[in-house]
């Protein structure tokens, strides 16, 4: 008993058994079935799943901001009974403010430090961002990489033990999209924050993830967990990164390789 | 279109009323008690500001909507503002409101005789019933409209009621509040002069009534004319104090989006 409690003091986030029904027009609908999944500090963690598997309403039951009846959810060590400053949430669409400028955007949730330490903290987190020189812009004038590079930093500002990103890079180019990929990686080893991230996207999945959450759909289920071997994940064009594309595009797609291809 | 080019087509149709204006009353032989030649109502307007008739009667008008105007805005951003925040309070109150405002403001108008006299505070409450509505109503559907994405960061951060509010509604609504607070302003000023006109011994309404049973139709103009000018700049006021409060406005709306 004592040992196991000690272990779960060493998770991030421990979710057992756990289930959640919404209602829809008075009649429950499950949308999480016996979710179990513990993750440990300094993990990425990727979750992959069609849209309504749940996944956002996973995210938003870890940070809080949804309430849950059954399993246990626990978020450094103590069941979770609200959003708190420990954890950070990027969403897909950028989510500034549109009338505070970048700096107080990202200093959003800095109530309680003096003026300097949170100039000072603002600062540093755009820096870490590289949007440096964009204190006093306004979120219109960002570009959407730019905007979403805003929101990690307001994210990571309260030094959270642990960022949740909703399909951050969901709504941006091709190009920046990979460009924020390398972004988030080099983000995380600098901070060692804990991250977990939504995607549609099975190859930011696979190049990020250190494990894979594969979820299906209604009611939300985890299917696998892929740990993945960071010298096939972080090569795109790796026999070993191709081979988890198919494994993971086999969930999604019945075994039907010309249609996964299409999709590519 | 070049902005030149835009004075001259905005100048066309106010100088060909003015043209036809005078040359009207040139060569014709419409009574200058009904229609004053144009040089009359400058004329008018000279002796008006000469005599200090004109400033008098302006400055009364002015100050009774100011403090209408006033408490309009409180009024209707508290109410605006309560229910775009309170589903409760917007299904209690909406309602009652919606029935009350569809009495037209000059059908209050006796009954306010009655109960307040024709001194100022019927003036101000006349102006009140006027002008609170277009601003809650417009108060209310910015604070509505506001995303609940936002909402949704306001709650992951914890923040209480009232910050959420100051954080998150307040500057979100402030555009739609401009609007509200503009239409207010000009449904003040029309309030004040019908009341004025119906029942006062007093200010800009009361002058052109009091011109217009004296047959002259020239100060009734000059009255009309002022009424006007003293509108847009009240409007262009509110204009200039608001962009000045909203500086991300502008630079969104100058990038387009």
């Amino acid at each position: 008993m004592g040992n196991e409690k000690k272990k779960n003091d060493n998770y991030i986030i421990n979710i057992e058994h756990l289930n959640k029904h919404f209602l829809v027009d008075k009649k429950p609908v499950q949308v999480l079935d016996d979710i179990n999944l513990h993750i440990k500090k300094g993990e990425f963690i990727t979750i992959v799943g069609h849209s309504g598997c749940g996944k956002s309403t996973l995210l938003k039951i870890m940070c809080g901001l949804v309430d849950y009846e059954e399993g246990v959810v626990e978020r450094n060590g103590h069941a979770v009974a609200g959003p708190g400053p420990k954890c950070g949430m990027v969403f897909q669409d950028h989510r500034l403010l549109p009338w505070l400028k970048i700096k107080d955007n990202v200093g959003f949730g800095l109530k309680k430090l003096s003026k300097e330490e949170r100039e000072a903290n603002v600062k540093k987190h755009l820096e870490l961002v590289g949007l440096t020189g964009f204190e006093s812009s306004y979120p219109s004038q960002l570009s959407g990489g730019m905007s979403q590079r805003a929101a990690i930093a307001r994210g990571l500002a309260n030094n959270p033990t642990i960022l949740l990103l909703d399909e951050p890079f969901g709504a941006l180019d091709a190009l920046t999209r990979i460009q924020m990929q390398e972004e988030i990686l080099r983000i995380q080893q600098e901070e060692k924050t804990t991250m977990v991230m939504i995607t549609h996207d099975i190859d930011e999945a696979i190049y990020l993830g250190n494990r894979i959450v594969v979820m299906s759909a209604r009611p939300g289920r985890i299917i696998e967990i892929i740990k993945t071997n960071p010298v096939d994940s972080k090569k795109r064009g790796s026999a070993g990164f191709a081979a988890y594309r198919k494994r993971i595009y086999d969930y999604f797609f019945e075994n039907n390789d010309e249609q996964a291809k299409n999709i590519l | 279109m070049d902005r030149l080019k835009k004075t001259i087509y905005g100048l066309l149709i106010p100088v060909i009323i003015l043209a036809a204006w005078y040359f009207y009353t040139t060569y014709s032989n419409v009574p200058g008690s009904l229609l004053p030649q144009i040089q009359d109502v400058a004329g008018a307007f000279n002796e008006m500001v000469s005599d200090g008739q004109l400033q008098n009667d302006l400055s009364v008008s002015f100050i009774r909507v100011v403090k209408g105007f006033l408490v309009s805005g409180i009024i209707g951003i508290v109410l605006g503002a309560v229910m775009g925040m309170s589903k409760k309070a917007h299904a209690m109150l909406l309602p009652a409101i919606t029935a009350i405002r569809q009495v037209p403001v000059i059908a209050w108008i006796p009954l306010i005789i009655l109960w307040a006299g024709i001194g100022e505070a019927s003036k101000v409450v006349i102006i009140v019933i006027a002008a609170s509505f277009p601003i809650m109503i417009n108060t209310l559907s910015g604070f509505t409209s506001t995303p609940s994405g936002y909402i949704e960061v306001a709650r992951l951060y914890n923040l209480n009621r009232w910050q959420t509010f100051i954080k998150v509604y307040l500057p979100h609504s402030l555009p739609q509040m401009l609007t509200g607070l503009k239409l207010g302003l000009s449904v003040s000023w029309m309030a004040l002069v019908a009341s004025e006109l119906i029942a006062a011994s007093s200010g800009i309404g009361y002058r052109m009534n009091d011109a217009r049973s004296l047959m002259r139709s020239d100060k009734v103009i000059v009255c009309m004319v002022v009424i006007g000018l003293v509108g847009i700049i009240m409007d262009k006021v509110i204009s200039v104090i608001f962009e000045a409060i909203t500086p991300w406005e502008k630079i969104a709306r100058s990038k387009g989006k």
